[in-house]
C-alpha cells in the first residue's frame, strides 16, 4: 500500500511541478460555455429573428369563448408569429404534434367557458413535444400568459356569469338584445375601472401531463445550469486521457520498465495509475465546478451527492481513459481517438444541445454515452439539488467498473507482457 | 543488502535462450558473477546484451534455462527476488520534472526505504555521484552527463548486492565517464557484485575483472582480461588499411614463421606475431609489397584484437 501511494504522489508531484497543460485543460469548459451563454443571451432572439409560435389545439368546451381561443388569428402580424392547427380528438392531436413536430397540443376541457364564468377554478391542458427543445418552453409561457389574460377576464365578468352564459346559450337573451348588452358593457367597464383583485389568485391553471412531461423539464429553463455540467464532463474526458496519456511517456522514457525491475508487481504500478488519474480527475471535476460557482453562480447541491457524482463521474471517464490508451499504440493516435470519442460522446451524451430534440434513433444511442449520465448526474445537481441523481449514479459506477477492468486487462497485456 | 561472500554467487545465469519472433537474441548463454567482482558482457550492438540484462532483471522470462539472484531463482520469486537488484539502464529514466532528491527519494521508496533511512540513502547516493550541491535541481536542467550520474545513483540508492549496468557511460564526455567508472569500482569495493555491458573495450579492459565476449546471442570467449589477451598471442598485432586482397594476405601470412591473419574484410586487415622479430619481418613483407597500404599500425594486442579474431569484425561494427 505504501509503495502505490509513492507511485501516486510521484505522480501528483510531477503533475504540479508542470501545471500549464492540466490548467489549460480546466479552462475549456469555463470559456465555452461562457461563450455560448454570450452568445445565446446577446446576440441571439432579435426581433427579426423571433420564430413563429406554433401549436395545436383540441377544443373540447365548443363554446364560443373556446372556438375564439382556438381559431387561426385573422390579424397578418398574429398570423406571421402564430400558428394554430385544430383538431378533433386528442389522438389526431398527438399525431399531428409528433409527425409534423408541433412544440405542443393545448386542450381546452369540456364545460371550460361555463367554469370559467361560474367563477370555478378551471385548467388548460399542456402536451410538450420532448423532442422538440426550446419551442415548448415557448409554448408553455404563451399558454401561461393566456391564462393570465383569461383569468383577468373571467374576474371582470366575475357576477355577470348567469347574464353571459345565458347570452351564450341564447335561452332567455340572444346576442341581438343590445339593450341586455349595453347594460353588460357598462357594468364591466366599472368592474375594469375599480381594477381590485383581478390577476391574483389566478382562476385558470396550465397542466402539465406527468407522462408527456418526463424527462428533462425544460420549464424555468437556465441556459448555463444546463449548459455547464456538459462543459465539465466533456472537460474532465480531456483531462483524463492527457493524464493517462503519461503511462505511454514513461513507457517512452524507460521509468515504467525500470519500476517493473523494481520488486513493485505490474499490478501494483497499473493501480497507481488508475488511481493518481483519478485523483487529478477529482480535482480537476471540484475545480471546475467552483469555478462555476463563482463564474456563473452555480449550485451543486448537498456536499454528499455532489461528492459521490464527482467521485463515481471521475471514476468512469478515469476508466474511458484506460480504455482509450489501452487501444492506442502512441500519444499521437491517443490524443486523436481519445479526442474524437469525446467530442462525438460528448455531442451525443447532450453537451451541447439536449437530446430530446436529437433524432430518435440518436437519442437511443446517446444513453451509451459517458457523458450522457455525467451530464445527467451534475445538471440533477445544479437544477434540483441532485433529488433524481440515483440511477445516474448508479450506471456511472457500472461504467466505470466496465471501462476500468477492460482497460486495465489490455494495458496490462500490452505494456507488462512478459514481465515476470 | 549487502551481500554474504560466504553464499551463493550474486548471480548464476544457466544456458538462458530467449527470441524474438524467429529471431534468436539469446543462444545459451551462461555465466557466474561473484560478490565484489566486475563482470563485463563484451558485444556489438544486437549481441544480446541488453536481453540477457533485462532477463536478469526479471522483465522477460527465459525461454528455457535458469537466472538465479543469490540462489533464487527470478522468474519463479516473484517481486521479491529482485529487491538485492539495481538496475542502471542505458536510456536515462529519470522523472526529468522532479529534482534530483525528489527522483532519488522516488526510487528507493520503491525498494522499501523509507523515513530517516531514505533520507541518510539519497543524502549519501548524492554524494557518491557528485550531486550533492544539484539536489534540488530539476533534472531538466541537468546536462547529459549529470543525467547519467544520477540514473547511475537511483540504481544504488537502496545499496543492492547486484549491480546491473546497462551501458552506462554512453554519450558523456571524459569526465563524467571517470566520474562514473570510479563509483563502479566503489562498489566493487564495497563487496558488490556488478554486471557491465559496453562496447567500449579500453572501458571494460580498465575497470573489469572478468570478462565475457558475445556475439549473435553466444559467449564466444570469457576470463580474465589477461587470459582473453593470451588467445590472441603474446606477440604484437599489425592493423592494415588498403586495397589488398584478401587471397593476397592470407599468402602472406602463410609464407611466413610466426604470423598468423587475424581477420581480412574489403579494406581492413588484422595480423598477430608470435614475437618481435617476426612482426619486423611482417611489416617489411607488407611495406615491400604492392599491396597499395593506406596505413599500417603496429599495436600490443587487446580486446579488441581478440574480437576481430573471434568474430572477423571490428566491436563497433
Amino acid at each position: 500500500m505504501g509503495t502505490i501511494a509513492a507511485l501516486v504522489a510521484k505522480d501528483i508531484r510531477r503533475r504540479l511541478a508542470d501545471p500549464a497543460g492540466l490548467l489549460l485543460t480546466l479552462m475549456i469548459p469555463l470559456v465555452i460555455a461562457g461563450l455560448m451563454a454570450l452568445a445565446f443571451g446577446q446576440f441571439a432572439g432579435g426581433p427579426e429573428e423571433i420564430q413563429k409560435l406554433r401549436a395545436v389545439v383540441l377544443d373540447l368546451d365548443e363554446s364560443p369563448l373556446s372556438t375564439v381561443l382556438t381559431s387561426p388569428p385573422r390579424d397578418e402580424e398574429a398570423a406571421r408569429r402564430l400558428e394554430i392547427v385544430a383538431v378533433a380528438t386528442r389522438e389526431e392531436g398527438m399525431q399531428r404534434m409528433r409527425e409534423d413536430q408541433y412544440p405542443a397540443l393545448l386542450v381546452i376541457p369540456e364545460g371550460f367557458t361555463k367554469g370559467l364564468l361560474r367563477g370555478e377554478k378551471v385548467q388548460i391542458e399542456l402536451v410538450k413535444n420532448p423532442s422538440q427543445g426550446f419551442s415548448p418552453v415557448a409554448a408553455q409561457q404563451a399558454a401561461e400568459v393566456l391564462a393570465l389574460y383569461l383569468s383577468v377576464g373571467a374576474r371582470v365578468l366575475d357576477d355577470f356569469g348567469p347574464q353571459l352564459e345565458s347570452l351564450l346559450d341564447g335561452e332567455e337573451r340572444s346576442w341581438s338584445d343590445s339593450v341586455a348588452l349595453a347594460a353588460l358593457a357598462t357594468a364591466v367597464y366599472a368592474r375594469i375601472k375599480s381594477g381590485d383583485n383581478l390577476i391574483f389568485p389566478p382562476l385558470i391553471e396550465v397542466s402539465e401531463p406527468e407522462a408527456e412531461s418526463a424527462g428533462e423539464r425544460l420549464g424555468g429553463f437556465n441556459f448555463l445550469s444546463w449548459m455547464y455540467p456538459g462543459m465539465i464532463v466533456m472537460g474532465l474526458m480531456f483531462v483524463g486521457i492527457y493524464q493517462m496519456k503519461d503511462l505511454l511517456r514513461e513507457r517512452e522514457a524507460g521509468t515504467l520498465k525500470r519500476q517493473l525491475a523494481s520488486p513493485i508487481g505490474a499490478g501494483a504500478l497499473m493501480a497507481a495509475k488508475i488511481i493518481s488519474v483519478a485523483v487529478v480527475v477529482m480535482i480537476s471535476a471540484v475545480v471546475m465546478m467552483v469555478m462555476g460557482s463563482a463564474a456563473f453562480r452555480m449550485t451543486w447541491g448537498p456536499p454528499g451527492r455532489m461528492l459521490l457524482a464527482v467521485l463515481l463521474s471521475s471514476f468512469a471517464v478515469t476508466g474511458f481513459s484506460a480504455l482509450i490508451y489501452a487501444i492506442v499504440r502512441t500519444e499521437r493516435q491517443g490524443d486523436a481517438l481519445g479526442g474524437i470519442i469525446t467530442m462525438v460522446m460528448s455531442l451525443l451524451g447532450g453537451a451541447f444541445a439536449p437530446s430530446q430534440i436529437m433524432p430518435p434513433a440518436m437519442q437511443k444511442v446517446s444513453v451509451l454515452s459517458l457523458n450522457y449520465w455525467a451530464n445527467g448526474a451534475l445538471r440533477s445537481l445544479s437544477s434540483q439539488g441532485g433529488r433524481d441523481i440515483g440511477v445516474y449514479l448508479v450506471v456511472l459506477a457500472v461504467i466505470g467498473a466496465l471501462c476500468t477492468t477492460l482497460g486495465v486487462a489490455i494495458l496490462a497485456r500490452r505494456h507488462f507482457r512478459g514481465a515476470v | 543488502m549487502a551481500p554474504d561472500p560466504a553464499s551463493a554467487p550474486a548471480l548464476q545465469v544457466i544456458d538462458v535462450k530467449y527470441s524474438y519472433g524467429k529471431t534468436r537474441a539469446v543462444d545459451g548463454i551462461s555465466f557466474e558473477v561473484s560478490p565484489g567482482e566486475v563482470f563485463g558482457l563484451l558485444g556489438p550492438n544486437g549481441a544480446g546484451k541488453t536481453t540477457t540484462i533485462t532477463m536478469i532483471s526479471g522483465l522477460l522470462r527465459p525461454e528455457s534455462g535458469q537466472v538465479l539472484l543469490f540462489g533464487h531463482e527470478v522468474s519463479a520469486a516473484g517481486g521479491q527476488a529482485r529487491r538485492p537488484l539495481g538496475v542502471v539502464p542505458q536510456d536515462i529514466a529519470l522523472y526529468e520534472e522532479l529534482t534530483a532528491a525528489e527522483n532519488l527519494r522516488f526510487w528507493g521508496r520503491l525498494y522499501g526505504l523509507t523515513g530517516a533511512g531514505l533520507e541518510a540513502a539519497v543524502s549519501r547516493t548524492l554524494e557518491q555521484v557528485g550531486l550533492a550541491d544539484r539536489a534540488k535541481e530539476r533534472v531538466r536542467k541537468f546536462s547529459g552527463g549529470l543525467k547519467r550520474r544520477l540514473n547511475l545513483g537511483a540504481g544504488l540508492v537502496h545499496q543492492p548486492g547486484l549491480l546491473l549496468l546497462d551501458e552506462p557511460t554512453v554519450g558523456i564526455d571524459p569526465q563524467a565517464r571517470l566520474r562514473i567508472l570510479d563509483v563502479v569500482r566503489e562498489q566493487a569495493r564495497a563487496g558488490r557484485a556488478v554486471l557491465y555491458t559496453s562496447h567500449y573495450l579500453e572501458e571494460a579492459e580498465q575497470i573489469c575483472d572478468r570478462l565475457a565476449i558475445v556475439d549473435h546471442g553466444r559467449v564466444l570467449a570469457m576470463g580474465t582480461v589477461d587470459e582473453l589477451r593470451r588467445l590472441v598471442g603474446e606477440g604484437p598485432v599489425v592493423h592494415l588499411r588498403g586495397e589488398a586482397a584478401p587471397g593476397a594476405l592470407e599468402r602472406i601470412a602463410a609464407s611466413m614463421a610466426g604470423v598468423t591473419l587475424i581477420s581480412a574484410s574489403d579494406s581492413v586487415a588484422s595480423f598477430a606475431a608470435r614475437d618481435a622479430a617476426s612482426c619486423s619481418a611482417l611489416v617489411r613483407e607488407l611495406l615491400g609489397s604492392r599491396l597499395g597500404l593506406e596505413d599500417l599500425r603496429v599495436a600490443e594486442p587487446n580486446l579488441q584484437s581478440l574480437f576481430l579474431k573471434l568474430t572477423g569484425r571490428e566491436l563497433r561494427d
